[in-house]
């Protein structure tokens, strides 16, 4: 690939076409990147991964992180920058891969980077009304600029698109849009409703019973922790990882922790590295009974969820027993985990399996048969193995439109590489293929985990580590898949005690998006059992 | 069998016997009202107690148990809280009908246990109509939910109000028919005569056509209670709690009651047009079981049947999703309202024969 | 044809529909898993490691293992942790040296990470699976470890901690809940 772009693009510099943390990373002058993109595109990079804003001090920068839908785990990294720290303005990328459309705003929201050609310029997580970029590294944190507020933002501010240009002479041109005419039917579905499964806001215009479109709102549990981490040294941060993505809250620690690992480079002892994996998949099991009842919930069946519930206590009670905790674990600490597994952790998990193989036939049969069930959600909510791509849906819901994106097979990490497990995909694209691949999947987990069970190894369970690490200079990108997708840790560091920036890639923002796309046209109860079949997670986005 | 007819009498004669006659009249009246209420609220009780018990038996847990041994001064608790809540108003509410909302619902349903033979001899007003009482007085509370809908001026409410109206007409189609099934049957509307002529076998246990037109009863009121998998006009994963959102306090308990006692009645309705009424279980031919089923009063006898009927509306109601209102509609108009039809036509040909 | 196929599904839909109540009425019969917590105090297990309040273990003599070097409080993300120290005349060598004088927690704002309990070098904080923090005003949130007129254990060589970054040490749970610190607002 590197022989590729610099054979098609001859301007390109040996330095601007360099290998860091393991991948190619190809740096272009902002007035260049569309055409870059669009190469790439066409060499087959339509996973647009992840866009990291950067403040350099000196000049504003995005790196853009693009894999191969093909193989997900064979990544470039795409970097442009600008000078101008007063109106920066980069070329959108949202015509090559559709999902920088979000990203953008993203970026735009903590850096002030305008992005022609992407109109819809509205902040993503903080108020209209805030002042100042808060991620970039001259921003005034104190209280008197952005006082707390004590007024609802106005639904005007949310609803008007304003794109804002500036000509040769520096005068700002205004010209703003309203997303809804008066005739609109807009409800509000958020930031408190019982289906939204935490503080989401819905703008949803309808017709009738159908939707007409959905404007997702942002940033109600948003508690900037990409800025806080930049205060922390390095064995603090975790503690915030486990609270993005609450219900995979191990597996985003494990991401951070493998981050950090490779940074340091850094060998985990075997026994760690399999405690891991089975802490990882027994997560993920009960991330997916929670996502299975809640969008039986979501769907009027309470029972189910309470099942759900009820089998999900089974793990927690593992976790308590070996880890301490259980909706936060706060296990995998860098260099191994935080305590040697139970004694009673071998028993336990074994009897757990079992129970949990009896109780999946149990909701199979509760549900998965069920005609008002199965009814609903045959033949609704179809995405395209390409939408999905383009979209940057990974996970289950990436998997159920036929797109393999398990990170587990495609870059194997901890112990995955040695056990037997199948990738699940599935054809249809449609809710019930969402619905079922997660139970089906749990069955998957069960496997992974019966087989290392047995075989923990002997030893340490840590690797032992300095009181204060720090990590060598240079970017850092690592990726796992947690129980909604591609979970995403992304550290510069600058050789301190405390990262230079921190970012990660939340799998549920663009499951939001996604549910964007996916419900115009269907009615408002598809609308709700959509949300819970894509199984968003709202901490895990607003960060 | 004892009946309730010996002790109105003795309260008629006692009364005339102290007081004129209009008086006599007129303090049977209160008392009946009283006796209604009472029964009303007492009942809403302990369906409200054993509705949240059962749910929590469905899902593992325990349910109310914290309030009385095994919880079951919960639901008083909760009338008294109730009962105590501020009534909240809407700002650009239409404040008149926001408010006489409650009462249509209520009055519909209250209205019902007049003409309901809860036992032998134990009946308010014996209508010749008295089907048609039932049809026409239980359709009253649509009227007050869609008021509740628009009033509130709410868009949530809104759609709960249409979604509502389309239901509840819909299915009382099919209800109606299946009433209907068994008016043709028997050859009444009243519901003394119809509960009488079942006093040597039920009509479940007599025709074909009745079980189908018990089944597709049983379908079309468990949807006009608008309980799941029904429940689309208050569908609270999508709606909050649709057409009652903005309700509060005593006036959400209107709507609470209702609901509760909505099911009661099609439950009632169903005893009493299919499973006998207040009627034992008699068999043809075997005397003995006959006299022993006759020991058993006929009140348990009603309200047994009816319990039978409410706990399988529980039943489904925690088992199954919600429909999508275009399946919940399609159903009516595309399954159960020609099946109802064809039944109808089909108990015509059977009583003809 | 179709009217077979359009039975057949009707039969087979109701058919599922029944195995879902079947499966709703077996969970009726099954035995409860609601926890009736206050009655069950005692009877219930949870996790010995369960974090949920941070302590300092007293021996008989009131005497700890801290050495107020503060690593616990450097450590917490949230500033929970206050080490208060004094300088103290050393009555066996004579020196002057740094001791506690007050080890000040802030249950209100911990998260339960245990990352205090990672750094200490000494062992002398431990979390407990003490979970009942309710109280009604802020105030008695605010707790202090060290118990009144405690001092520093005399130099023994310390146990090795029960540190998540020192392998060697066997878990840290196994050798729990022998001597529960009440919590001061108990």
């Amino acid at each position: 690939m590197k022989q590729n772009l610099a054979n098609k693009f001859g301007w390109l510099t040996p330095e601007q076409l360099s290998e860091e943390d393991g991948r190619l990373a190809v740096t272009v002058p902002a007035d260049r990147l569309q055409e870059v993109a669009a190469y790439l595109k066409e060499c087959g990079y339509d996973f647009l991964v992840d866009m990291v804003g950067m403040d350099y001090g000196d000049r504003l920068g995005v790196i853009d992180y693009v894999a191969r839908g093909e193989s997900p785990a064979d990544v470039i990294a795409l970097k442009t920058s600008v000078t101008d720290r007063d109106f920066p303005v980069i070329p959108t990328v949202m015509n090559v891969w559709k999902i920088g459309q979000l990203y953008e705003r993203e970026v735009h929201d903590y850096f002030g980077i305008r992005f022609a050609g992407n109109e819809d310029m509205r902040r993503l997580f903080l108020r209209e009304s805030w002042k100042g970029y808060p991620l970039r590294k001259d921003y005034d944190a104190s209280p008197e600029v952005n006082p707390v507020p004590l007024e609802n933002e106005s639904l005007e501010d949310m609803d008007t698109i304003r794109t804002v240009e500036r000509d040769a002479e520096g005068n700002e041109h205004v010209t703003s849009r309203s997303l809804y005419t008066d005739d609109d039917y807009v409800i509000n579905f958020g930031p408190q409703h019982p289906a939204m499964h935490g503080v989401l806001h819905l703008r949803v215009s309808l017709e009738g019973e159908i939707v007409r479109s959905v404007d997702p709102h942002f940033g109600y549990i948003h508690r900037g922790i990409e800025k806080l981490c930049e205060g922390y040294t390095y064995p603090q941060i975790p503690h915030l990882t486990d609270r993005l993505d609450y219900l995979s809250g191990t597996m985003n620690r494990h991401a951070y922790c493998l981050c950090c690992e490779k940074a340091l480079q850094m060998d985990v002892p075997q026994r760690a590295v399999v405690v891991r994996t089975i802490f990882d998949e027994l997560t993920r099991i009960a991330s997916h009974l929670i996502g299975w009842g809640s969008m039986c919930m979501d769907m009027g069946a309470v029972t189910a969820f309470m099942y759900g519930l009820r089998d999900r206590e089974k793990v927690m009670d593992i976790f308590e027993e070996t880890a301490g905790g259980r909706l936060m674990a706060n296990y995998n600490v860098i260099g191994g985990v935080a305590n040697d597994i139970h004694p009673n952790f071998r028993k336990r998990v074994k009897e757990f399996i079992p129970y949990m193989r009896k109780m999946l036939r149990e909701h199979h049969l509760l549900y998965t048969g069920n005609p008002i069930a199965t009814g609903r959600m045959k033949g609704v909510g179809y995405l395209s193995r390409e939408q999905v791509i383009a979209l940057g849906v990974t996970g289950p819901s990436g998997r159920a439109s036929g797109w393999a994106n398990d990170l587990r097979k495609a870059a194997p990490y901890a112990a995955y590489d040695r056990v037997e497990f199948d990738q699940l995909l599935r054809t249809g694209g449609e809710t019930f293929d969402r619905y079922i691949l997660r139970l089906e999947e749990i069955e998957q987990s069960l496997r992974i985990i019966e087989q290392l069970i047995d075989n923990i190894p002997e030893g340490p369970y840590a690797e032992k580590v300095k009181g204060i690490i720090k990590l060598p200079k240079g970017d850092f990108f690592q990726r796992v898949e947690n129980a909604r997708g591609q979970f995403g840790v992304y550290i510069t560091s600058t050789g301190g005690k405390t990262p230079y920036r921190v970012k990660f890639r939340s799998p549920s923002m663009v499951l939001v998006n996604a549910l964007k796309e996916v419900a115009r046209g269907n009615k408002v109860a598809d609308l709700i059992m959509l949300g819970g079949s894509f199984d968003y997670v709202i901490p895990c986005i607003d960060r | 069998m004892w009946s309730f007819t010996q002790l109105t009498h003795w309260i008629d004669t006692s009364l005339h016997s102290c007081m004129s006659a209009d008086w006599a009249l007129f303090v049977e009246f209160v008392l009946i009202g009283v006796a209604v209420l009472a029964a009303y609220a007492l009942i809403a009780l302990f369906l409200i107690y054993a509705e949240r018990k059962i749910c929590g038996f469905f899902q593992c847990r325990l349910g109310p148990n914290r309030v009385g041994k095994w919880g079951i001064f919960q639901s008083v608790a909760d009338m008294i809280k109730i009962l105590l809540k501020e009534l909240v108003h809407i700002n650009r509410s239409d404040k008149v009908l926001f408010r006489a909302a409650s009462f249509f619902v209520i009055i519909g349903s209250v209205c019902t246990f007049g003409a309901l033979p809860f036992a032998k001899g134990l009946q308010a007003i014996d209508f010749n109509v008295g089907v048609f009482y039932l049809m026409a007085v239980s359709s009253l509370g649509v009227v007050g939910i869609l008021l509740a809908g628009w009033s509130s001026n709410s868009k949530y409410t809104m759609i709960g109000a249409l979604r509502s109206g389309a239901q509840l007409i819909s299915y009382e189609i099919s209800a109606g028919l299946s009433l209907m099934t068994i008016v043709v049957y028997c050859g009444s509307m009243q519901l003394s005569e119809i509960v009488a002529q079942q006093a040597d076998g039920w009509f479940i246990f007599r025709s074909v056509p009745a079980v189908i037109a018990f089944v597709v009863y049983l379908i079309a009121g468990h949807a006009e209670t608008n309980r799941g998998p029904f429940d689309m006009p208050e569908a609270e994963s999508e709606l909050t709690a649709g057409y009652h959102t903005e309700y509060s306090g005593i006036q959400f308990g209107f709507f609470y009651l209702a609901e509760y006692l909505n099911m009661f009645i099609i439950a009632a309705i169903a005893t009493t047009m299919f499973l006998g009424g207040w009627q034992p279980l008699h068999v043809p031919g075997w005397e003995g079981f006959n006299r022993v089923m006759d020991y058993i009063p006929s009140v348990i006898w009603f309200f047994g049947k009816t319990f039978v009927c409410i706990f399988l509306a529980l039943w489904v109601r925690w088992s199954f999703p919600r429909l999508r209102i275009d399946q919940l509609l399609g159903l009516e108009w595309k399954v159960l309202m020609p099946i109802s039809l064809v039944n109808l036509m089909l108990m015509s040909v059977v009583v003809i024969w | 044809m179709k009217l077979i196929n359009y039975c057949k599904n009707i039969c087979l839909g109701i058919w599922h529909l029944m195995q879902g109540m079947y499966i709703t009425l077996l969970n009726m019969c099954r035995p409860k898993v609601t926890e009736q917590y206050p009655e069950n105090r005692g009877k219930y297990e949870y996790g010995e490691r369960f974090r949920a309040l941070l302590t300092m273990p007293h021996d008989a003599e009131n005497h700890h293992k801290c050495i107020a070097c503060g690593m616990c409080m450097n450590s917490c993300p949230n500033g929970t942790i206050q080490v208060i120290a004094k300088t103290e005349t050393d009555p066996a060598t004579g020196k002057p040296k740094r001791v506690l004088d007050k080890h000040l927690y802030n249950l209100g704002s911990c998260i339960f990470c245990g990352l205090c309990v990672a750094a200490c070098p000494t062992g002398a904080i431990r979390f407990t699976n003490h979970f009942e923090h309710a109280v009604f005003t802020k105030e008695r949130l605010l707790l202090q470890l060290n118990r009144p007129g405690s001092s520093q254990q005399a130099a023994k060589p310390a146990p090795a901690p029960a540190s998540a970054l020192s392998p060697a040490a066997p878990a840290s749970g196994e050798k729990a809940a022998a001597d529960r610190v009440e919590p001061k607002n108990a």
